[in-house]
């Protein structure tokens, strides 16, 4: 269990309220989860991820992480089509732990309304939120 | 079952030094893993892990009349419960159980040793040692027993693996010595209230050293006076630091305890009658089957049983999981309800190879063997089923496919001999 100031958030990502980060720089966005989330779930043994060109609106469910304790799911930060799921994790969950914002992200999405990324939280409002301020 | 609220273990400062996830487990604050379970549940396959289990409850149970009264209240006949139900309990033996009330439900599962003939350690779940003290106290009638808690005075420290021998060997005083003739479910020395405990520590702590444990793996258990035990805890992980031993908390203890088959008294055994389960060898049954050697409370009840749910074990496909609460179920292959989930755990060191189970540690395993670990546990159904019976497992959110297995690990290690784990001297 990581301290709450060993937990990286990425400044240039954004957050949501249910642990998912995206990354907005580019027209198609990633998503992933947060370092305090993998943190939290302990070690992920399966991924379930969409089809490619599944739709989904904002907070829908689009996966479940399997950890050793609990089936978890992971939720749309923001509405669109699956475009790429990772295809790296069905023989190793384990990155989804190992490296949250790079080999272990989970799918890329053309977003419906990119507008949508706005109403995520940045690093400092969602570390503000996982420390309970 | 009762609480303790806010209780903590001689180690709890410890594992919060030392980063731990903690999460309440029957009011204790326990660590559930320290950095990852599927490293922790693999170190004790491959090497050795170390687990504070000092929330376990230990009664100490003496008077000429204390083997009489575990004989009336406990499911093992100790006349008969040594070297496949050759031999009766000894000094130095130890036994698995269980304590049943009058309609044949457990009260707990326990293990009983002997120190003397008129004295036993016998240790209970967390929480339930003032539970089990007033059921024996209920029975004792005008039996000469008298019957001690001993939850404030021990620290209890299970090593379990195959390198759990070597890390001994290096901490005890004349290990060569105690070595000697201790086979499995064995125990030697004591930790409290003695001066002449066999086994010490070189620094000449006393501790109980225990041929046991909850994880199918070679291992001990060891006890020793709770003012020691946090200084226990170092010195066996500073001897196993170069032999790949870990801390490891309660998910992996739960997850090896599910593949090796073992029960977790409260969910997989509990508040019906203890039959049609894989554990029914620690009923004292006769040779013919059909009765008990011995009288025991809950015994008339489960020979007059008439029909009763069967608990099983399984084992899924891959490593998903079903949650465990009242709205799973249980159905059977042509899609009847049958049943429920009892426990559903990972363990993470099997897999599926040409339509079986190997695990990590099986002789024969294919040489690319590098499982992701499979969802197994006990279900509870109405009906019996055979090994190899494919059932399925739905919760709100999955459906998972299972088979009915006699064993979910194989290749456990916790029977073999002594001499295969030590360094010869």
């Amino acid at each position: 269990m990581k301290e709450i100031d060993q937990i990286n958030l990425p400044e240039d990502l954004k957050y949501s309220e249910e642990h998912e980060w995206v990354s907005t720089d580019e027209d198609n966005m990633r998503i992933g989860i947060s370092d305090f989330a993998q943190d939290q779930l302990g070690d992920i043994v399966f991924v379930e991820l969409p089809e490619i060109g599944a739709r989904f609106g904002k907070g829908d469910e689009f996966a479940t992480l399997e950890s050793v304790k609990a089936v978890s799911e992971v939720y749309m930060p923001v509405g669109g089509e699956v475009l790429q799921v990772n295809p790296e994790l069905e023989d190793a969950p384990e990155l989804v732990n190992a490296d949250p914002y790079g080999q272990g992200w989970l799918i890329e999405i053309k977003p419906d309304e990119p507008s949508q990324a706005d109403d995520l939280l940045d690093k400092n409002a969602y570390l503000a939120m996982i420390k309970g301020d | 079952m009762q609480t303790n609220a806010d209780a903590t273990t001689p180690l709890y400062s410890w594992h919060k030094a030392n980063s731990a996830k903690l999460e309440s487990f029957c009011g204790y604050h326990m660590p559930l893993w320290y950095s990852s379970v599927k490293t922790e549940h693999l170190a004790v396959l491959q090497a050795a892990g170390l687990f504070d289990t000092s929330h376990m409850g230990l009664l100490h149970i003496s008077g000429s009349d204390a083997r009489e009264l575990l004989q009336l209240c406990f499911s093992r006949d100790l006349r008969a419960c040594c070297r496949g139900g050759r031999a009766s309990l000894s000094n130095g033996r130890c036994v698995y159980g269980v304590f049943l009330n009058a309609r044949g439900h457990v009260i707990d599962d326990a293990i009983v040793n002997q120190i003397e003939k008129d004295q036993y350690l016998v240790v209970v779940n967390a929480c339930m040692a003032p539970l089990v003290e007033k059921h024996l106290l209920s029975h004792q009638e005008d039996r000469r027993v008298d019957i001690r808690d001993l939850n404030e005075q021990f620290g209890k420290i299970d090593l379990q693996g195959p390198k759990s021998a070597l890390i001994l060997q290096q901490v005890l005083a004349d290990p060569e010595k105690i070595f000697q003739s201790f086979p499995y479910f064995s125990f030697k020395g004591m930790f409290a209230d003695c001066d002449s405990s066999e086994v010490r520590l070189k620094d000449s702590t006393p501790l109980l050293l225990s041929r046991s444990g909850y994880t199918g793996e070679f291992g001990f258990e060891l006890f020793v006076a709770a003012e020691s035990t946090e200084a226990l805890w170092k010195t066996l992980l500073a001897a196993g630091q170069d032999l790949g031993c870990i801390p490891c908390g309660l998910a992996a203890r739960d997850s090896l305890r599910a593949g090796a088959g073992l029960p977790l008294s409260h969910q997989d055994i509990g508040p019906w009658p203890f039959a049609n389960n894989p554990w029914t060898f620690a009923l004292p049954m006769n040779s013919s089957g059909q009765g008990f050697t011995k009288e025991f409370i809950g015994g008339q009840a489960l020979l007059e049983l008439e029909d009763s749910p069967h608990t099983l074990a399984f084992v899924g496909q891959d490593p998903r999981k079903v949650s465990t609460d009242e709205q799973t179920t249980v159905s059977d292959e042509s899609g009847t309800a049958i049943g429920r989930v009892l426990t559903c755990a990972t363990d993470m060191g099997i897999g599926w190879r040409q339509n079986r189970v190997y695990s990590i540690n099986s002789p024969d395993r294919p040489p690319d063997f590098n499982p992701k670990g499979l969802a197994c546990g006990f279900v509870r159904v109405d009906k019996p089923l055979k090994p190899g019976a494919k059932i399925m497992l739905h919760d709100t959110k999955r459906h998972i496919t299972a088979w009915i297995t006699e064993e979910i690990r194989p290749d456990k290690t916790a029977r073999k001999p002594l001499h295969e784990y030590a360094r010869s001297s």
